[in-house]
């Protein structure tokens, strides 16, 4: 072991030193080097996982927002197709009013004028049986050359009424 | 085996202060007399140690939540590093042993690589001979890849098993190691259990001589490794000496440039053959038998 020793040159003077310096190397490194770098990389992971986290929670906020914006969406769209229902009811009821009113007003303006036609007429009728009564009366006179009481008048002016009316 | 000999007899003024070696010794060799310990190869761990530190904290002294540059390039290191070592050690060792295994990682990637620049074992003094700043022998080299030193190999592994068995000790207990080495597994029971006794106490002694030898095996690779892509490096540049000038400068340098690429991935590869052994080595010892981990 000794000449083994030797023919390698290991000497503890040699390999204490070498023991030693490698510990400082060690030291140095895991103080410096390794801890710092590590910890950082902790640092790094955890952040990553709370972006992560934070961006997860995010998504699931985005998709909460978008289908609590659709749920709005929805209820607003069928309001307002409600509001437009009713507007379209409330239009149809208002035109039938009008129609109907419309219609009233137009039977009643027909029903006016056609009791104002009826009135016209009977007076037409009547002063046409009157003048005729007249004619009939006179042209008796002047053909029969009679004088004719009130009471011929009267019944002449009846009988040529009657005629017409037939 | 250490020469007693003076500075001025080992470092003659009247050598050519920088010069070319052929040759390699398998130990290193002390640049000062006086300071046995203070090799040639120990220089160049000061070396790696320096710019290790210096590197880490530059890249580290003002980190940023987003990495550049420098902070970049080495989180990704750790991190890739990190990663790998998690899945053999599992998450509850991680953390306490990251550390070590990391700084044993990196610590012998960038001596194997600093190995590699050229001059490293060749530089230093020697009796001169014909050619541009030529010596027979550099005795000592200058410089010497720390990993091509058995001292070196030895301190990390004896480091890393005296760090082992305290892991080793604080998760499972002494009585828990020895139940994982002598005890029947498998859930035998009864009769069985007391026949395999004798046979499953004889695997564990030779689990214990496997545990002893780690360091042993753990630092002779390692430093077999280097020591012979060193050798190999040293034979193929001197290769071409016998050639005239200057064919014989223009094939020490062709010829061990396919080598430099292998020696390149021979350091990366031994750096992960002895940091990923030694997370298997935890991972086998602080495993609980019912393979759940303490957390």
């Amino acid at each position: 072991m000794s000449n083994l020793s030797q023919v390698f040159g290991v000497t503890w003077a040699h390999f204490l030193a070498q023991v030693i310096l490698f510990i400082i190397v060690y030291l140095i490194l895991k103080r410096f080097a390794f801890n710092p770098v590590i910890a950082m990389l902790e640092d790094r992971r955890r952040r990553i996982e709370e972006g992560q986290l934070n961006a997860e929670r995010i998504q699931k906020q985005l998709a909460d927002a978008q289908a609590k914006y659709e749920q709005i969406l929805a209820q607003a769209n069928g309001e307002a197709q409600k509001l437009i229902e009713s507007v379209r009811q409330s239009g149809d009821q208002l035109a039938d009013q009008k129609r109907q009113e419309a219609l009233a007003e137009a039977e009643r303006i027909v029903a006016k004028a056609q009791e104002a036609m009826t009135l016209e007429r009977d007076r037409v009728m009547a002063e046409m049986k009157h003048e005729l009564g007249r004619l009939v009366v006179e042209t008796t006179v002047r053909v029969t050359g009679k004088v004719l009481t009130n009471e011929d008048h009267r019944r002449i002016s009846e009988e040529a009424a009657r005629e017409i009316a037939a | 085996m250490l020469e007693s000999t003076t500075w001025e007899a080992r470092f003659p003024m009247e050598l050519h202060p920088i010069l070319l070696a052929e040759n390699i010794r398998i130990n290193a060799e002390p640049l000062i007399p006086e300071v046995a310990w203070f090799t040639n190869s120990y220089l160049v761990t000061l070396l790696v140690t320096l710019l290790l530190v210096i590197w880490a904290r530059s890249a580290t002294r003002k980190m940023k939540l987003v990495p550049q540059g420098g902070q970049n390039l080495f989180e990704a290191i750790i991190e890739t590093l990190y990663g790998t070592f998690e899945g053999i050690v599992g998450k509850h060792m991680i953390a306490r042993v990251f550390p070590l295994i990391a700084t044993l990682f990196i610590f012998i990637l960038i001596a194997n690589w600093f190995g590699l620049i050229p001059g490293v074992g060749t530089i230093g003094w020697g009796e001169p001979e014909p050619g541009l700043f030529a010596i027979k022998e550099a005795a000592p080299p200058l410089v010497r890849p720390p990993n091509a030193d058995l001292n070196m190999t030895l301190a990390m592994a004896l480091v890393f098993m005296c760090m082992w068995f305290y892991w080793t000790m604080s998760e499972v207990g002494l009585i828990g190691f020895l139940r994982e080495n002598f005890e029947p597994k498998g859930g035998i029971k009864g009769l069985l259990w007391a026949l395999l006794l004798p046979l499953f106490i004889f695997v564990g002694i030779i689990e214990m001589i496997s545990i002893v030898f780690r360091p042993v095996s753990l630092s002779l690779r390692l430093f077999g490794n280097i020591f012979a892509g060193e050798t190999l490096l040293h034979t193929m540049s001197s290769l071409g000496d016998s050639f005239p000038v200057p064919l014989n400068y223009i094939c020490s340098v062709l010829f061990p440039l396919p080598f430099y690429f292998l020696e390149l991935l021979v350091g990366l590869l031994q750096a992960f053959v002895f940091s990923l052994l030694c997370a298997v080595y935890i991972r086998l010892s602080t495993t609980h038998p019912e393979g759940e981990a303490v957390h």
